[in-house]
């Protein structure tokens, strides 16, 4: 196969959109939670600002070789994430670089920031980070199975592997989406959707506002302003895959956006609405409510 | 007659062994175990023996052309022989074990001979 | 030909000249004895010699001029050629051992050893039973004597005891033998069995009494407490004649008697000696006392050969080769034993430990303690195989069960001292051993290996002691002098090089196995340059596994591979063995391994149904008698070669043995012989595939064991503060996926089975290394008392950092390609759950890996460590050599799997790999190896050096830029935050690793030692109860036995 390398600059034309989109979706959502508060809330250019705020600092400090990898980690696995699975159906512009892997590859490829990031963060020395990256792991490593558990139930249901022919599957009506066809698995998937998220009532990784832990905590400058395009980024390379396994995909950008947003929504909605769980908690609830949910699916598929 | 003895010695040897199993005193199981040998040999003879005829002894009164028709069975003889001898040694063997086993302990009661055990 | 009738009058002869010798001369008088011993041991060799390679016929020999029954004769044949060689050895030897003592006794002491060893001549020979009980009758008051000749005061007791029981006994052969003689009119052995004693009035009842009092010679369980006094009490030189020579003698006296009894009787020598054999080794359980736990083994294994010889109707010609080979490990280990007791001054069990201090002696111990568990290459393993063959052939299931379960606990006990020897603390005392006993100790040890050999020679297989990889092993026994370097380059020289040999015999599948045994094997020995000194023991152990390795794939026959498959898990254990605090694990180790050998040698022997050869290949077709049975004898293959992966019920050896073992001793244990049960796997499921027991598909079984094995693996790694101990679960867990993949049974299932057997080898042995070198030069393995190593150890950092990627199948690494076929795989699945349950599996493994990699190489750097310096460099190579080929592995995964893939064609034709063009396709995806790497290097690169741009000013924050404070409180580990890391995933999943196993094996064992503990209070050291026993022994047979 011949290489055409002309997909770079739309792979880059695609990222370039994902990670504005991201971030103006993140400042949003954001903003309707704090209306939900009966808060004002974050201007919608907020994280733009911030960005920009990020790689203007100039104290700059490092801790070690890791203390470098650990952002870099985390924005490679996103920008890889997005760029592994083609964004719009039947758009060979924006199929981006998915000729590499197929589904497995995107699922295996969300774990590679999450660990480089972990490993990072631990080279900071400061205990909190390496706290705050065990819950974060401890939650994912259940919080993710009902998401497996789906994505193999449907796999099994279009007998394939490839994104793309699963979003072809799905063309032709709504009610050709898996959300119809396949409920179960949807609503095992989307309980797991919950848990990748960072809100409520699955923040106690971030834990934002009280706690200041976690692997942001120990970053700066232009390390923190990698790891926030990657905040951007990754929610939204995560929801293409949902978007495309679940919801039909997108045709064009605006059925993208839409759609992003909608499944984006679904988080903030949960979020809004209940408090937080301490780990084990979720691990527990993730076990009781979404894994049996998957299992389901996969045997009656 | 054969039976008498028979029985006899089968007699002698459930004494020797009810002697040797119930009495702790190594001397006096000594004398059991000898009691219980009197009765095998008692038992082997009786074995050996047939009416009516005469020792397995060839002098005048038995030739040895009608020995096979006038004799008892020699062989029970022969081994009872032997069987005594080695009664003897062996009981000779416990007694002599049974001055050492004193003189070391100052006692003759099996019951006190247990430190080897399990 | 010397007559036999020498032997005696030799004996008797020297006795009587030595009345006649002055006291004084006790040169003289020593120097008689052992001529006389020496002589008799010509004629015994002469006899052997002429019977065993001229063929000579046996030879009657007629005493005082009359033909029987008329006179005692005497046989002179091959069994007594051997058995008189034996005895008249084994007193030659004693005699020597016993120099000082029989010395300071004198002419009579030495009189009466030569009566004994007389009498036992006797009583192979004679072909009479009134004779026959003349010699036991010597014997008892010789050894009267000779039990005299021990320090130990307590013999005395003993003594006494022994002769009330064999008083008892005595009565019951007379009255046997005089009835049995009126019942048939003849005194000769042949005769009766002639006449049919059984069949005379009265004759059954004579023939048991005759029989009962002769086996209780053989000191048959419960009737043997006074035996057991004798042999914990005796001068250890008279306990080597008293188990060795006196078992041999009434082991064929019993042989003689059954000719008499006939077939009807041989039940009854089956119960009674099976009955002991077990008995007696749960006794032995409990012993501390070297020498009591000795006699229990004697009697156990005296009782085995009882056993059978009472199964000689199926035996048949082979009954010899069985018995004999049985019997002579045993006597020739069991003399040994002996011996070596005499040397060492304590009498505990962990005394032992004294003989580390010379090599040679520790050596004879070990052969002595591997001839008794009846490992290769000795004659009782050559016995063991042939017996189960046999057993299984006849459907005498429960007898082989029992066999091996006795046999299972006597290698319990055994392997347990071998570990005290090993590991315990020496005294400081040398070990005092003068060139007479040093003599006998080593003749013995000759002896040993010369009956192997013997043994293997005679067995119409492939003699062990002949086969070039094994040989090269033993070879390095010889060469302990060289430094441990040469060894090293010598072991890494001969492992290439029989690889260059061999390979081309290879198919794909065993290429695979082979490259990753000897080639990989190679490549974990580098590591060994770091070690230092000779480094004894080391290397005959290690190239005895790496040897078991090679000639494992090379097996085509079911006995080549089973006693491959022994030797590697011998090897394997002296190898883990080594590490400091490795004893209790070793033990596990080899009972586990052991009890998976036995299951496997069961396994084969119904599937061979009594065929000499069996070709393992032939799994697939079994004949008629062998069908119906293919899945239970699947199901004990498959078991057995579980417990070499440590499938979950029995991993519960493997996390000490692979954590605790030495840092180069690892990664071989882990990352390369847990993949030969692996092999053992592929092979069970490419000739036998799916079996049905019960309606139950028994692949399916081991998908949910392989499941289950993969989740709790993971699980319980997470919770461990010892680094070492988190990859050895680790290891379990990913054997888990690799069991999964073979289970699966379709053709992408055994693909990624083997691409984990791939990654798995190198990734376990690259964290190893590193986690071994980190070890090595901090001095613990809690994760939480290292931290910041990356800066000291930096090279050691980069293979786990490489490593945990690989692991946790993470792109771009190959790990990824296991997960991407295994996602294929599972895709034509025909079980759904178990797969839920490896979904769980998976993401647990981040968590332990982040665990490892931040705990000791992030996070804050402890004080002590500050001046910690790199691992080795030998340490090291080893490792970039690994992060090379997993790199390699990963872009071009096709170099080893595009030949399996097509080899694989020929079990499941569906579903292979599209290998054609850069991406790699299966019917349901595909995967660019080359192209991901490519992307996420790009990404990656770009990402990294636009950062380095940005932050091109950066100042470097040192550990003391942040402040740490507050004391260190009693247990300061609670404290750190690393300590107990994933506690609220304990709190969640916790009960999923509660050690429910491992209680269960405990309990088991527990339940073993107690059972033995309790029962040996029989054995109340009362010379009466003794006497009683006996006589509840003799009632017990005669009612079980349903009258006569």
């Amino acid at each position: 196969m011949q290489f055409e390398w002309m997909k770079i600059p739309y792979a880059l034309l695609t990222l370039f959109i994902v990670v504005n989109f991201g971030m103006l979706l993140g400042a949003f959502i954001q903003k309707i939670g704090a209306r939900v508060g009966r808060r004002h809330g974050i201007p919608v250019w907020q994280n733009h600002i911030d960005l920009i705020k990020n790689y203007g600092l100039r104290s700059s400090i490092t801790h070690g070789t890791m203390f470098y990898l650990g952002p870099v980690f985390r924005l490679s696995g996103g920008v890889g994430l997005l760029l592994f699975v083609p964004t719009i159906h039947g758009s060979e512009m924006f199929s981006n670089l998915s000729f590499a892997g197929d589904l497995i590859l995107a699922l295996y490829f969300v774990f590679f920031g999450a660990l480089g990031m972990a490993l990072g963060a631990g080279e900071s020395g400061h205990p909190h980070a390496a706290i705050g990256v065990t819950r974060g792991l401890s939650q994912m490593s259940m919080a993710e199975l009902p998401f497996a558990l789906a994505t193999f139930s449907i796999a099994l249901q279009y007998q394939t592997l490839s994104i793309t022919d699963i979003v072809a599957a799905q063309q032709g009506g709504m009610l050709n989406w898996t959300l119809f066809t396949n409920p179960l698995a949807v609503a095992a998937a989307m309980l797991s959707f919950l848990g990748s998220m960072m809100r409520p009532p699955f923040d106690v990784v971030l834990a934002p506002q009280e706690i200041p832990i976690g692997p942001p905590t120990e970053y700066h400058s232009s390390y923190l302003a990698l790891m926030q395009t990657n905040r951007a980024l990754f929610p939204i390379a995560k929801i293409v895959i949902y978007m495309n396994l679940f919801f039909g995909g997108a045709a064009s950008w605006p059925v993208f956006f839409f759609k992003v947003f909608l499944i984006y929504l679904w988080s903030a909605f949960v979020g809004v609405v209940f408090p937080r769980f301490r780990v084990e908690q979720s691990i527990r609830w993730f076990l009781v409510w979404a894994v049996p949910l998957g299992v389901l699916s996969i045997l009656l598929v | 007659m054969a039976h008498l003895a028979m029985a006899t010695g089968f007699l002698l040897i459930l004494v020797g062994f009810y002697g040797a199993l119930t009495n702790r005193n190594i001397l006096r199981m000594i004398v059991a175990f000898s009691i219980a040998d009197t009765g095998v040999n008692i038992v082997i003879v009786a074995v050996g023996y047939m009416r009516g005829r005469s020792a397995p002894i060839l002098d005048s009164t038995v030739s040895a052309a009608d020995a096979l028709a006038r004799i008892i069975d020699p062989v029970p003889q022969a081994l009872v022989l032997t069987a005594i001898v080695i009664g003897v040694g062996v009981t000779a063997l416990m007694l002599a074990y049974a001055y050492k086993l004193y003189e070391k302990k100052r006692s003759l009661d099996i019951a006190k001979f247990t430190e080897l055990k399990w | 030909m010397v007559s036999a009738l020498y032997l005696i009058a030799a004996a008797l002869a020297a006795a009587f000249l030595l009345g006649l010798l002055k006291e004084q001369w006790r040169g003289a008088a020593y120097a008689v004895t052992l001529a006389a011993l020496a002589f008799m041991i010509w004629v015994s060799a002469g006899w052997l010699w002429a019977f065993a390679l001229e063929g000579a016929a046996p030879v009657e020999i007629f005493t005082a001029g009359a033909e029987p029954p008329f006179a005692i004769n005497l046989r002179m044949g091959l069994a007594e050629a051997a058995l008189t060689l034996l005895i008249n050895l084994t007193g030659l030897l004693s005699a020597l051992y016993l120099k000082d003592a029989l010395s300071r006794l004198g002419r009579r002491a030495l009189a009466v050893l030569l009566i004994a060893i007389m009498a036992l001549c006797g009583i192979v020979l004679t072909r009479d039973v009134f004779n026959l009980f003349v010699f036991f009758e010597l014997i008892v008051i010789a050894t009267g004597g000779l039990v005299l000749l021990s320090d130990d005061d307590h013999a005395l007791a003993a003594g006494f005891k022994y002769l009330i029981v064999s008083q008892v006994i005595s009565v019951f052969l007379l009255v046997g033998i005089i009835f049995a003689y009126h019942a048939t009119g003849t005194l000769n052995i042949d005769g009766m069995a002639g006449a049919s004693l059984g069949l005379k009035t009265g004759g059954a009842l004579a023939f048991f009494l005759m029989f009962i009092a002769v086996v209780a010679e053989l000191k048959p369980f419960p009737a043997n407490g006074w035996a057991l006094d004798i042999y914990e009490s005796a001068h250890p030189a008279f306990s080597a004649i008293f188990s060795a020579a006196t078992g041999a003698a009434a082991l064929y006296a019993v042989d003689k008697l059954l000719l008499i009894g006939g077939a009807d009787w041989l039940p009854v020598a089956t119960g009674i000696g099976l009955v002991t054999f077990v008995a007696a080794n749960i006794l032995a359980l409990p012993q501390t006392n070297d020498r009591r736990l000795l006699g229990y083994s004697s009697i156990a294994q005296t009782g085995l050969v009882l056993a059978v010889l009472g199964q000689r109707d199926i035996l048949g010609d082979a009954t010899p080769y069985i018995a004999f080979g049985l019997l002579a490990s045993h006597a020739v280990a069991k003399a040994g034993l002996y011996w070596l007791s005499g040397l060492v001054a304590g009498r505990a069990l962990a005394d032992w430990a004294a003989l580390r201090n010379r090599p040679l002696l520790l050596f004879a111990f070990v052969t002595f303690i591997c001839m008794l568990a009846g490992l290769p290459p000795f004659p009782g393993f050559y016995a063991k195989w042939e017996l189960a063959r046999f057993l299984a052939a006849e459907g005498r299931l429960a007898l082989l069960a029992l066999i091996l379960f006795g046999a299972l606990v006597e290698a319990g006990y055994l392997f347990r001292w071998l570990g005290y020897l090993i590991k315990r603390e020496a005294p400081a005392a040398e070990t005092a051993c003068t060139p007479h006993q040093a003599t006998a100790v080593f003749a013995a040890v000759i002896a040993g290996w010369a009956l192997g050999f013997v043994w293997g020679d005679l067995s119409g297989r492939n003699n062990l002691l002949l086969v070039l990889p094994l040989l090269f092993a033993l070879a390095f026994l010889l060469l302990e002098w060289l430094p441990a370097w040469t060894k090293n380059t010598l072991a890494i020289a001969g492992m290439v090089g029989w690889f260059v040999l061999t390979w081309t015999e290879y198919d794909p599948l065993r290429l695979i196995f082979a490259v990753i045994f000897l080639i990989g094997g190679a490549i974990t020995l580098l590591a060994s340059y770091a070690a230092h000194g000779r480094r004894i023991g080391f290397y005959p152990s290690a190239m005895l596994m790496y040897a078991g390795m090679a000639m494992l794939i090379r097996a085509t026959d079911s006995f080549d591979f089973f006693a491959a498959w022994e030797l590697l898990t011998v090897g394997s254990y002296f190898l883990i063995l080594r590490g400091k605090h490795s004893e209790p694990h070793a033990l596990s180790y080899i009972l586990f391994s052991l009890g998976g050998a036995f299951l496997i040698l069961a396994g084969f022997a119904l599937a061979a149904q009594g065929a000499p050869h069996f070709d393992i290949a032939s799994l697939g077709q079994l004949g008629q008698p062998a069908q119906p049975l293919a899945p239970w004898i699947f199901l004990l293959l498959a078991i057995g070669f579980m417990t070499k992966t440590a499938a979950i019920g029995v991993h519960i050896w493997l996390p000490g043995a692979h954590a605790e073992a030495e840092t180069d001793v690892s990664p071989m244990v882990s990352g390369i012989l847990l993949k030969a049960g692996l092999f053992g796997l592929f092979l069970l499921l490419m000739t036998m595939g799916r079996q049905r027991l019960y309606g139950i598909e028994l692949t399916h079984a081991l998908l949910w064991i392989a499941a289950l094995t993969a989740l709790l693996g993971n699980l319980m790694a997470i919770f461990q503060e010892d680094a070492k101990r988190l990859l050895a679960y680790s290891s379990i867990g990913q054997m888990g996926y690799a069991l999964f993949g073979l289970a699966l049974m379709n053709h992408l299932g055994w693909l990624m089975a083997l691409m984990f057997v791939i990654n798995h080898y190198i990734y376990k042995a690259m964290l190893f290394l590193s986690i071994g070198g980190v070890a090595k030069r901090t001095g613990t393995r809690e994760m939480y008392r290292m931290g910041g190593l990356i800066r000291m150890m930096p090279l050691s950092f980069i293979p786990v950092l490489i490593g945990i990627i690989a692991v946790s199948g993470v792109p771009p690494l190959s790990g990824f390609g296991g997960r991407w076929i295994f996602y294929n795989a599972i895709m034509t699945a025909e079980l759904r759950l178990p797969l839920v349950v490896i979904f769980l599996a998976g993401p647990i493994a981040f968590l332990y890996l982040f665990r490892l990699i931040h705990t000791i190489f992030l996070g804050q750097l402890k004080d002590e460590f500050r001046r910690v310096r790199e691992a080795p460099f030998w340490i090291v190579l080893p490792q970039m050599i690994y992060v090379v080929l997993l790199l390699v592995f990963a872009v071009v995964p096709g170099l080893a799997l595009r030949h399996v893939d097509a080899y694989l064609n020929r079990f499941f034709p569906e579903g292979g790999l599209g290998w054609t063009g850069p991406a790699i396709t299966s019917s349901y995806g595909y995967w660019n190896p080359i192209a991901i790497m490519i992307v996420v290097g790009v990404i990656f690169a770009t990402l990294l050096a636009w950062l380095l741009f940005v932050n091109r000013r950066a100042q470097k924050v040192r550990q003391f830029n942040i402040v740490f404070a507050a004391e260190r409180p009693f247990r300061p580990e609670t404290t750190h935050y690393a300590w107990n890391f994933f506690a609220p995933y304990r709190k969640a999943m916790g009960f999923l690793v509660q050690p429910f196993v491992t209680r269960f094996w405990e309990t088991l064992t527990d339940l073993l030692h107690t059972a033995g503990d309790l029962a040996r209070r029989l054995y109340d050291g009362n010379g009466q109860s003794y006497a009683f026993h006996f006589l509840a022994f003799v009632v017990a047979v005669f009612l079980l036995r349903g009258g006569v």
